[in-house]
């Protein structure tokens, strides 16, 4: 019975907690990806350089 | 969740960085590195311009007085540096490209499995990878180019429109989507990428073909990896998490 409370419980905060890990997991992905492909500071750039050279990332 | 998506997203980077980046020091940087002696054409002689790494490879492409920039700014040595760094790069754009597959699955609702994260990358693939070549095709450093924030402005926008048009197209997946999708994906390729100068590159043809489809065939195996590592993990993590309070 407890067990049954327990699982109805993370169902009902499952919704919200979801939308905030997608929200999270967004907003990070985009941070990683413009780190590695759009940041335009020349220290970045040059180590990501054949990265995004490969990658296809408009590069110089 | 967040931590099983976190989780996920850094097994799936990992792993699809680990084989992109064995691809791209075997197929792409032996280009790249070949490509820099005619980037520099102008500023370097003969004898220089046999040594792997160049001088002059930094903001802009503006080989005059963007020199004395360049020896300034910071970058990786030749050899092992360059290729760890390549590596990377690699490793922080696949997990970043792994989170935004994680969150766009979630958001649409569909439960990551291999094959629906297969599924999923590919079209990350098409909207990131496929699309924004089209109109502007890999290119190897001295390819004459048109300026970079509009180059950049332009791959953002197709990216985002051919991301967009897809889900519209197969997951919503009604007449009215099916067709605003078309028009997305269609209109950056008719508005026109920026077009590069007129100028022609010292740069061999073969080079550059040869360096444009290597380079969509690795991201092709990227996005795959990534998708069929991510939609593993999801499931390795979440039976994981299960496992104690089922018992």
């Amino acid at each position: 019975m407890s067990t049954n409370v327990q699982t109805l419980g993370t169902t009902g905060t499952r919704a919200s907690e979801g939308a905030a890990a997608i929200v999270i997991a967004a907003f990070l992905g985009i941070g990683l990806v413009f780190l590695a492909g759009f940041a335009p500071a020349s220290a970045l750039h040059n180590a990501a350089h054949d990265f995004r050279h490969t990658q296809n990332f408009p590069c110089h | 969740m967040i931590t099983r998506l976190l989780s996920a997203a850094l097994v799936a980077g990992f792993l699809a960085a680990v084989v992109a980046t064995g691809l791209q020091l075997a197929l792409t940087s032996p280009l790249i590195i070949a490509a820099e002696r005619y980037e520099t054409h102008a500023a370097l002689d003969a004898d220089d311009a046999r040594l792997p790494i160049v001088l002059a490879h930094s903001s802009g492409h503006d080989h005059g007085d963007g020199k004395a920039q360049a020896e300034a700014a910071w970058q990786p040595g030749p050899g092992l540096p360059r290729m760890a760094f390549t590596g990377l790069a690699t490793l922080i754009g696949g997990v970043g490209y792994a989170l935004l597959l994680g969150a766009a699955m979630l958001a649409c609702r569909r439960e990551p499995t291999p094959e629906r994260a297969l599924a999923f990358a590919l079209a990350g693939f098409a909207a990131v990878a496929l699309a924004p070549a089209l109109g502007l095709p890999p290119e190897l450093p001295g390819s004459e180019a048109a300026p970079l924030a509009t180059r950049q402005a332009w791959w953002l926008m197709t990216a985002a429109a051919t991301a967009m048009g897809l889900y519209l197209i197969l997951i919503r997946r009604a007449a009215v989507t099916i067709l605003g999708g078309l028009v997305l994906i269609v209109a950056p390729h008719l508005a026109g990428a920026p077009v590069p100068p007129a100028e022609t590159s010292a740069l061999p043809a073969v080079l550059a073909a040869q360096f444009a489809a290597r380079s969509l065939g690795i991201a092709f195996v990227f996005w795959a990896m990534i998708g069929l590592a991510f939609g593993w993990a999801w499931q390795v993590f979440g039976h994981r998490a299960e496992a104690p309070a089922r018992a």
